[in-house]
Order: structure tokens, then C-alpha cells, then sequence
């Protein structure tokens, strides 16, 4: 009798966690601006940003993620039709230790970066593209040229 | 080792809502033998191939003939990793009620139960999406696949 109502239970907790998911997949946190110094990004996210692009998305993926391969489809294509976005897959299966430092959890994350490597947003799971570019929207638009030195 | 080539979607799928049923059986009964054959069945998966793996082959003998074929694929290295996720809750189990710590194999049956589930309902891989999470408490694992 007891296993019944473990069964029940667990499927009912299935069901609230899979609506959650199911919700929050592909929202879009805005980061707030760091209160002081911010901290030093881990170097394969400074390898990866471009410095030509105004905005740089870096996914943050693992081999034993399904939903990845998806979002890096989506992703690059977005990034081939959109002026100053580029798209980079991090692969961390093998180093954990840069999802750590970023405070990511699940695959596939994607947090977008200035050129300067200020953090803008992060999206959890798989991103929904008019979205996501509604939102970054504000840092696409091209700089006025700035004297060079 | 290579995971092996990419499969139909709704394999996976399938073999989850297979899964399910079958855990849900597992405790509702406690008939602890049939959760040593879901382990195996999980071993299948996880260490020798997918195409192998018996609701795999239920799949393509009863279910793939009724449906159209899909040229969308899946990549195998996911599957198999939840299907070694699910092996250790599934041996965990056993051992729990073939042990008479019942309460152990409940909770590890249960655990891998609400992982088929939303595998079935929601085509949600919690194994794989935690992965991240799961290193963090196994810092110093070499991982070779």
C-alpha cells in the first residue's frame, strides 16, 4: 500500500517539476550590474569572446546534453544573420571547473557578454530566438565610432 | 569507447514510458526481482549499446512499423549517460530490498521513477542536465567516453 502512494507522490512531483521546466525553459535573466569589482571570468570565456562583435553569446554545453545540440543549431544561426552577435559552444564536460566559476548548473546555459566582457544576460535551457534578440537588442546597435588612438 | 550513431527520438521515449510503467509496477508490488531485471536492462544501455538494449528492440519490432519514419536523430552519448544514472539507482534499489532495507530500495526506486517520468512525459533528461551539478560533488573523476 505504501509503494501506491510513493508512486502517486513521485508522479505527482514529476508533473509540478516538468511544468516548471517546461516554463522556464528559455527565459531570459537580465544580470544586474556588478556592485564592485567584477569577477574575473574564467579564461576560456575570455578566449572566446570576439572582440569585432558587440555582443558575444557563450553556451555553456556538456556531451551528455540532448537539448545542446539544439540550442547550438538555433544559436549559430541566429548569430550568422545578426549584425555584431556571435555565438561560441563551450564544451566543459572535461571542465567542470569553468561551469563552476560561471555558477551554471544545467546545459545547455548561455550567458551573453559585451566585447568588454561585461555579462548582460543568461538564458537557461533552450533559448528562444526573436526573444532573445529583443533583449539584446539595445547592445547590438553599432557604437558610434569611437576615435581611435 | 564511442557512444554509437544517432537514434530516433522516439525510441528513447518509448523506452522511458517502458521504464516507468515498469518502476511504478516494481512499488506498487515490491516484487524486487523485476527491479534486478529493469537494472539489467539499464546495464544494457549504459555499457554495451543502445541498439542492443531490449526496449530499444521492442521498439523498432512493434512500435517503429506503425510510424512514420522520422529523419530527426538524437546523439547516443546523452542517452547512454542516463541510462548509467539510471543503472545506479536501479542497483541501489535492488540491493536495498533484496537486502530487506526496504526503505533504501523504495527511495532509489522512486528517484529513478520521477527521472523515467519526466524522460516519458516531458522529454526532460534530468541525468543530463544536471550532469554540471553532479561533477561539482565528484570533483576529481576522470571521465574517459
Amino acid at each position: 500500500m505504501t509503494g501506491l502512494w510513493v508512486v502517486v507522490g513521485t508522479l505527482v512531483a514529476g508533473l509540478l517539476v516538468g511544468a516548471l521546466l517546461h516554463r522556464r525553459n528559455g527565459r531570459i535573466r537580465t544580470t544586474a550590474e556588478p556592485a564592485g569589482e567584477s569577477a574575473e571570468l574564467p579564461e576560456p570565456v575570455t578566449a572566446a569572446l570576439a572582440p569585432g562583435s558587440a555582443v558575444t553569446l557563450v553556451q555553456i554545453s556538456t556531451t551528455f546534453c540532448a537539448p545542446c545540440r539544439q540550442t547550438r543549431a538555433l544559436l549559430s544561426h541566429l548569430a550568422e544573420r545578426t549584425e555584431g552577435l556571435h555565438h561560441v559552444d563551450l564544451d566543459v564536460t572535461d571542465r567542470p571547473h569553468v561551469a563552476q566559476e560561471l555558477g551554471v548548473l544545467r546545459t545547455p546555459t548561455t550567458v551573453a557578454y559585451t566585447s568588454e566582457g561585461r555579462e548582460i544576460l543568461r538564458v537557461g535551457g533552450v533559448p528562444k530566438g526573436p526573444d532573445l534578440l529583443a533583449a539584446l537588442g539595445p547592445h547590438l546597435v553599432p557604437e558610434v565610432e569611437r576615435g581611435s588612438h | 569507447m564511442a557512444a554509437g550513431p544517432a537514434v530516433d527520438p522516439r525510441g528513447p521515449r518509448f523506452a522511458a514510458a517502458v521504464t516507468t510503467v515498469v518502476l511504478a509496477v516494481v512499488l506498487v508490488t515490491g516484487w524486487w526481482p523485476l527491479l534486478a531485471a529493469q537494472t539489467v536492462v539499464f546495464a544494457i544501455g549504459a555499457f554495451i549499446g543502445l541498439r542492443p538494449a531490449p526496449y530499444s528492440v521492442l521498439y523498432r519490432a512493434l512500435v517503429a512499423p506503425r510510424l512514420a519514419p522520422t529523419s530527426e536523430r538524437e546523439d547516443a552519448a546523452p542517452l547512454r549517460f542516463a541510462q548509467t544514472v539510471g543503472f545506479v539507482f536501479a542497483l541501489v534499489g535492488t540491493l536495498g530490498y533484496a537486502g530487506g532495507v526496504t526503505a533504501l530500495g523504495v527511495v532509489a526506486t522512486a528517484f529513478a521513477l520521477f527521472a523515467a517520468f519526466l524522460n516519458a512525459a516531458f522529454n526532460f533528461c534530468l541525468g543530463c542536465e544536471v550532469y554540471l551539478l553532479a561533477r561539482r560533488f565528484t570533483p576529481r573523476t576522470e571521465h574517459t567516453s
